[in-house]
């Protein structure tokens, strides 16, 4: 630093405890916007409330709760789903630099595989087993998934997203002399 | 000497919580950030004019049918601020765990009148 203390103007600078207080609210901040993007928990508790009431719905064999259950469950997934996605956008857009990427693309993508294997599997061994209900105990091990795994998802997608957050700050070029 | 990259205009407390979020985000609405910080409208209309006044924020108001809706960005010098504020933190904590009674950190701080 080429100038002289004494002709600069006193500036305050932070304890080391400050600065790991001020480090530590910044991480809490963008932990907010990160956590403010992602589906709220009871999300995967609906969606597998719906899919176990799509699954009984086809074991009851009956036309008229077919018809009722089936799309009414499949219409409240949809809208819930469909609904969140502008929700959040209009309250907040995550920057670039934070979205999780293919690996977050990855992990939803592997999720869904999960939940659908688990509902096709298990309905599928049931059924030559002479076991009654296979649909509902098929969605019910979906529904079981989904409530375990989906959760996951959401804490790997969030810790992801910290990650990049983190790397962008710490990418940052070194600051100016006399910054 | 303080450290390069530090900014009092950004480390004031609401200010850096402020600047916090919004380095996260493309734009938030004025609303959600009132609301995650709990701050007042006034009050954060007054830290957002001093971050905009210095360049930091941009602030954008449109109507969403007839509603106004305000929201916030970081701008690119902002955004820069920011960055070099978090790396100018992170070196004042590294010295302080190195060596709490010497060097740089202790000299700068002998040096501040105003703690």
């Amino acid at each position: 630093m080429g100038g002289t203390p004494q002709s600069q103007p006193a500036r305050i600078e932070p304890t080391g405890d400050e600065a790991k207080a001020a480090l530590a609210d910044i991480r809490r901040r963008q932990g907010q916007v990160i956590r403010a993007v992602l589906v709220p928990g009871w999300y995967w508790w609906v969606m597998a409330a719906g899919m176990v009431a799509i699954g009984a719905a086809r074991d009851t064999g009956d036309p008229v709760v077919q018809i009722i259950t089936i799309p009414l469950a499949a219409l409240v997934m949809v809208v819930l789903t469909g609904a969140m996605i502008p929700a959040v956008r209009r309250r907040i857009q995550l920057h670039s630099a934070t979205r999780p990427g293919a690996r977050g693309a990855a992990a939803i993508f592997g999720l869904i595989l999960l939940v659908d294997g688990a509902i096709l599997g298990t309905a599928i061994n049931v059924r030559p087993a002479g076991f009654p209900h296979p649909a509902t105990i098929g969605t019910a091990a979906g529904a079981v998934v989904i409530v375990i795994a989906g959760p996951l998802v959401n804490g790997y997608l969030s810790r992801l997203m910290l990650a990049r957050a983190r790397q962008q700050r710490d990418d940052a070029p070194p600051a100016g002399a006399g910054a | 000497m303080t450290t390069a990259g530090f900014d009092e205009l950004i480390h004031a407390p609401t200010r850096l919580e402020i600047v916090s979020l919004l380095a996260a985000a493309q734009w938030a609405d004025f609303k959600y950030i009132r609301d995650e910080l709990g701050l007042s409208d006034s009050a954060l209309s007054k830290q957002l004019s001093t971050l905009e006044s210095a360049g930091y924020v941009e602030i954008r108001k449109q109507f969403v049918g007839k509603r106004p809706r305000t929201s916030a960005s970081l701008s690119t010098a902002g955004r820069h601020a920011f960055e070099q504020h978090v790396a100018a933190l992170q070196r004042i904590l590294s010295r302080s765990q190195q060596d709490p009674g010497v060097g740089p950190a202790a000299e700068a701080d002998r040096r501040t009148p105003v703690r």
